[in-house]
């Protein structure tokens, strides 16, 4: 049985479960005298035969699915003969493809006998895991289901019960975000741990040559020296800058004339207008960047006689992310502003100062932590952002410091190195991940500072 | 009293007129340039908001639109080469293009020469033939008559009557020939030329020929990944900020959560990709390119916005509420299910909205998993190959013909038009469920 | 309030057209009002209100609470401008140029009317920037030696010289209540002006730092006019020199501090004096 039709039979069970655990608890409930004298309402006592009749069989079920392919393929391997157990990890994998084709019929001459008689192992496995499956799962339903009928006396503490299960599924639920920090830090970390071990950590970080691709081809002495990163820091790091050059002082005194000039009319028409600004899928940016504004700066550029513009300038893509980002900044910097009190506005405004003079010398620097939280966090996003460098960036890895020559990103190799069918243990599918870790790592340092920052300045004026 | 008896405040009161009057022109001067810099800041933001819009909106408004070219087709048995359209094997080697090649040479009788009629006939999509097989199929009764009917002309025409063609310059550097143009103008005189509202846009799945790629198959591909998504972050979502706000103790633990979930909401959205290729495809074995494994990513990185909002949604419900329903003997669990969440309840559908918005236009983390590839398809449920809205997008946006670059901006138009409807819902129901305690 | 409450209220003033004892003064004024009306939208706050203020005076308003008294206050030096909805009328003339004249420049003003508000506010700066804040934007000084000197003689006048004259280029957000308050003090004079507005200044402060500014007050006067909002009756009687009694918007009494608190003319000011209401 498929595992979503077990699924669907689980819930199945569990339903009439309730249905008969309710019934049940009335039951037995005329043995004291009535409903009445049950500890928990018929309700309760029907949740929990549910939550027996089915809990235990989904947690198997899904440990099962989880882990099923892996165990098989396990097996299999275990049965290959020698010569291909010595195999390395990319021929392996193209093996199991071989197999699979062999299964599904798409090739029917095996390279190797030893396939052919893998993939029938495989569909027999896959054939027998599939019985067990369903056995183990309704036989641990039915088992529980029937444990759980028998519990039902009216001294269950059925409510407490449920509720107790209840609770453990709220933090489960909430448990969820440290899985998927956990989930992320060992997925990049793993791969990448593989990757250092076939490229030296140091020759990533401050090699100036990257050149994946040719690592991969030519199997040449020194190809090592195409994974060193360093390129793609200064690319990510000048469009980052250029982005933040536009968006914050734009965002900012957008914030400071909605929070301390505009007549609240304006501002209720402008900030969601701005806001706008950040609802704007980024692929939708990546595709204004290379259209529109890449040409045109180029004809801009000539125009003025600057020659040698790229057509992929990393002025082009750093232009357009500070247009995305600027609502970024400005909503941040509009709560951090308005945080001020108004008190130090009052004090200033009372010894004379100017709206503008109050604002520089007394409101800036009180809001000062929460700008700069805003900011780090800006440039986080900066750092982060993928579809406008990837559409209007490009793949040349030039260490250069010119806005207007092609430039790529950490982000842009990332996607490239991994989209299409890649092979999981080339130095290349891996620096993906090396790259994924390091764009982790700077984007949590520069979120945990900036979020530790603002929420200082916020304690500092509640 | 002299300069040197009085203290410096005193002094300062003597010239204090003269100097802040020397000064005032300049302080003022300065207020209204700092305050022309706000001006000028909101309105550059602003600016870039219209061009932005306007640029996709201009680009993108003719997709809605397309040429036909209206021919008189004979269902010429011998032309096609099939007799029996029952037969599979006469089928397999029909002609359909003959249809359209003899309505045109019967059209245009004058065009002669290998080259012109071959100019000729791709004024018509190199496709409408198989609309022919379609509709003689459909009525196998049409064999051997012959009646009117409108074909989808080529994207080449399409741009040309939608004025994105350049007549000026010389032949040989444009792709419409002189011969083209003259055709199409005598069509355009007999009225044999019309331009209609684009179904094939919002029927069709991916082509490579422009004329006939459609949004459909993208779009159930982020129908089925939302429905995923929804199906799992909202529940995790609102469960989470329950137990956060009503049952967690104060302990280690939960602020570790809390920080972990802040900080997740500023993850880049890159790196959910490779956790999904990492966990969910390599380890996990799910199939790639599958809307259940977009979900699933999008799920990830939705849950901490939904958490988020929700949490503030039920903060906002007053504590006398609570008190009420402990007082009156309901157990913790009754209090939230019956009394809190109710409450909170527009709150947190507000703040699911507004996280399935940002995941309906997210590309990158979907480019990891396998979201990407040419899908001509139409999936049928969450575990077909599909792709989405945004990486259409993407896909079509590197395309060189240059009728793509007006598919994209179409493309762009309704997801644009999606997250407008999305995110007005969201304000809206803000707006009537918004209660002040 | 309730409508029959409210009836009430309005019988009492009823043919209170003007006020009790003298709202004028003969000589040596320094500020004066005629008929001010304030209203915060629709609603009226304050209902024409004529009073003056003398040289080196201390004058003290008190009332019950949202009787206007802090509103009248900030219509001194125009604080009010900030609020969008706030609309005055009426005549307040300060050495004889009316305040509300479109000729006036508010920046002026308030360095002529300075003012010091019910919670300390110093600014997020050393406490030297703090005083030579104003100074310096005002442009009063042209060296950083007479600037040095402003600075320390503002802070000797507030009386807090000795306590952060070795720490001047510390936050002054580190200081205790009383001395931020001293140190806002310090921050007005240190522009040099002739009227010093003072909303409830002691408000947040323990009593030990009440005394200071209140003994702080009494010093200033000698140089200063000085108008003090304040909610508690001992300190008006401690500190002024006249004192004007507020209910719902209006000026009901004013006169010599002494007078109002030991024979009073209107009932109103009676029964508040008298702790009957407030």
């Amino acid at each position: 049985m498929t595992s979503s039709s077990l699924l669907l039979l689980l819930i199945l069970i569990a339903a009439i479960s309730y249905f008969f655990g309710r019934k049940r608890s009335e039951v037995v409930a005329q043995s004291v005298g009535g409903v009445r004298y049950l500890h928990s309402l018929p309700n309760y006592y029907g949740l929990m035969a549910a939550v027996w009749a089915g809990i235990p069989g989904f947690v198997v079920l899904s440990l099962w699915v989880m882990f099923e392919s892996t165990v098989i393929q396990g097996i299999v391997a275990s049965s290959f003969p020698d010569s291909l157990k010595a195999l390395s990890e990319s021929q392996t994998n193209l093996l199991w493809s071989e197999i699979n084709n062999l299964r599904s019929g798409v090739i029917t001459n095996a390279s190797d006998p030893a396939l052919l008689t893998a993939a029938e192992q495989l569909t027999a496995l896959e054939d027998r895991s599939s019985i067990l499956k369903t056995i183990l799962t309704l036989g641990l339903a039915g088992l529980t289901g029937a444990i759980g009928w028998k519990l039902i006396r009216p001294a269950q503490k059925a409510r407490n019960q449920f509720e107790a299960f209840f609770r453990i599924l709220l933090m489960l639920s909430s448990l969820i975000a440290i899985f998927t920090t956990v989930g992320i830090v060992f997925s990049v970390l793993f791969e990448s741990v593989r990757f250092f071990r076939e490229v030296p950590f140091f020759d990533f970080i401050f090699g100036t040559k990257w050149s994946p691709q040719i690592a991969v081809t030519a199997d040449v002495p020194g190809s090592s020296g195409a994974f060193g990163a360093v390129p793609l820091f200064v690319g990510t790091l000048l469009i980052a800058f250029i982005a933040l050059l536009i968006a914050v002082p734009i965002g900012l005194m957008s914030a400071v004339y909605l929070v301390e000039y505009a007549s609240s009319k304006v501002r209720n028409v402008v900030k969601p207008l701005l806001e706008v600004l950040a609802g704007i899928p980024t692929v939708v940016y990546g595709f204004f960047a290379a259209l529109t504004m890449a040409p045109q700066l180029k004809n801009f550029f000539e125009g003025i006689g600057v020659n040698g513009v790229s057509s992929e300038s990393a002025l082009a893509a750093g232009l357009v992310m500070g247009i995305m980002i600027i609502p970024f900044v400005s909503s941040l910097a509009d709560d951090v502003i308005s945080a001020v009190p108004n008190s130090l506005r009052d004090g200033s405004y009372g010894l004379g100062a100017t709206r503008s003079e109050t604002i520089k010398q007394v409101v800036f620097p009180a809001a000062l932590p929460g700008i700069v939280g805003g900011i780090l966090l800006a440039a986080s996003r900066a750092i982060g952002e993928t579809m406008i460098v990837v559409m209007a960036a490009g793949l040349a890895a030039n260490l250069t410091a010119n806005p207007l020559e092609a430039v790529t990103t950490v982000t842009v190799q990332i996607a490239t190195l991994l989209v299409g069918d890649q092979e999981f243990d080339s130095a290349k599918t891996l620096s993906a991940f090396a790259l994924g870790l390091m764009l982790f790592f700077t984007t949590l340092m520069l979120n945990v500072v900036a979020l530790a920052v603002v929420k200082r300045f916020r304690e500092q004026y509640d | 009293m002299t300069d040197q008896n009085m203290n410096a405040i005193e002094r300062l009161a003597t010239v204090k007129e003269e100097r802040m009057k020397a000064k005032l022109g300049k302080r003022y001067a300065k207020e209204k340039r700092f305050r022309a810099y706000g001006v000028a800041s909101i309105v550059i933001g602003l600016c870039f908001l219209a061009m932005l819009l306007g640029t996709i909106f201009t680009a993108g408004w003719s997709t809605f639109y397309a040429t036909e070219i209206r021919l008189t087709v004979t269902y010429d048995a011998d032309a096609i080469g099939v007799s029996d359209l029952n037969d599979e094997s006469q089928l397999m080697f029909a002609d359909w293009g003959a249809l359209v090649k003899n309505a045109m040479k019967e059209r245009f009788p004058y065009v002669s020469g290998r080259s012109d009629r071959r100019a000729m006939y791709s004024l018509v999509s190199s496709v409408a033939e198989y609309d022919l097989k379609d509709r003689l199929e459909a009525n196998p009764e049409l064999l051997g008559t012959t009646e009117e009917v409108w074909l989808m002309a080529d994207d080449e025409i399409d741009a040309l009557m939608k004025g994105q063609v350049d007549m000026s310059v010389p032949e040989n550097e444009r792709r419409i020939s002189d011969l083209q143009n003259s055709l199409v103008e005598s069509l355009i005189e007999s009225g044999e030329l019309k331009k209609s509202f684009n179904t094939t846009f919002f029927t069709n799945g991916d082509s490579r020929e422009p004329e006939q790629a459609g949004i459909r198959g993208a779009m159930l591909g982020s129908f089925f990944t939302l429905l995923v998504t929804l199906a799992l972050s909202f529940p995790i979502g609102v469960a989470a900020a329950i137990y956060l706000e009503e049952f967690a103790p104060k302990n280690r633990l939960t602020e570790i959560i809390e920080v972990n979930i802040n900080n997740l909401a500023a993850v880049p959205s890159i790196v959910f990709g490779l956790l999904g290729l990492a966990v969910f495809i390599n380890v996990f074995h799910l199939p790639r390119s599958a809307p259940v494994v977009g979900g699933l990513v999008l799920t990830l990185m939705t849950l901490p916005t939904i958490i988020i909002s929700s949490r503030s949604a039920i903060k906002a419900v007053p504590p006398s509420i609570r008190e009420a329903a402990l007082g009156l003997g309901a157990s913790k669990v009754q209090m939230v299910m019956h009394h809190v969440l109710p409450l909170a309840m527009p709150g947190m559908l507000t703040g699911t909205i507004i996280g399935m918005a940002q995941a309906l236009g997210e590309t990158a983390p979907l480019l990891m998993i396998g979201m990407v590839a040419f899908i001509a398809d139409i999936p049928s449920g969450p575990l077909d190959s599909a792709t989405v809205l945004p990486v259409q997008i993407f896909l079509w946006s590197d395309l060189p013909e240059r009728a793509f670059v007006a598919k994209t901006s179409g493309a762009i138009m309704v997801l644009l038009g999606f997250l407008a409807a999305m995110n007005l819902l969201a304000v809206y129901l803000r707006k009537k469920f918004e209660t002040r305690w | 309030m309730t409508t029959l409450a409210k009836d009430s209220m309005e019988a009492v003033f009823e043919g209170w057209t003007s006020t009790v004892g003298k709202p004028t003064m003969d000589s040596d004024v320094r500020m004066s009002t005629r008929n001010v009306d304030v209203h915060y939208g629709d609603k009226q706050a304050i209902y024409g209100v004529d009073l003056d203020i003398g040289k080196n005076e201390v004058l003290a308003m008190i009332g019950p609470s949202g009787c206007g008294k802090s509103t009248f206050l900030r219509t001194l030096n125009r604080m009010n401008d900030t609020i969008d909805i706030c609309r005055i009328t009426g005549d307040i003339i300060l050495d004889g140029d009316n305040i509300y004249d479109k000729h006036m420049d508010v920046v002026n003003l308030r360095a002529r009317v300075g003012m010091v508000f019910q919670k300390p506010n110093p600014f997020p700066k050393s406490i030297y920037d703090n005083v030579a804040y104003g100074p310096k934007i005002h442009g009063l000084v042209t060296r950083r030696a007479e600037l040095d000197e402003v600075v320390e003689t503002a802070l000797r006048k507030a009386s807090i010289w000795d306590e952060v004259k070795d720490r001047l280029d510390q936050p002054a957000t580190g200081l205790s209540g009383g001395q931020q308050q001293r140190l806002c003090i310090a921050r007005t004079i240190a522009v040099s002006p002739e009227v010093i507005l003072m909303d409830e200044p002691c408000s947040a402060l323990d009593p030990i730092a009440t005394a200071r500014i209140e003994e702080l007050i009494a010093e200033l006067s000698e140089n200063y006019t000085i108008a003090i909002v304040t909610h508690s009756m001992q300190q008006a009687a401690r500190v002024s020199h006249r004192t004007a009694y507020f209910h719902l918007g209006r000026l009901i009494e004013v006169g010599k501090t002494d007078k109002i608190f030991t024979a009073p003319e209107h009932k109103l000011t009676e029964d508040y004096i008298t702790g009957r209401f407030g």
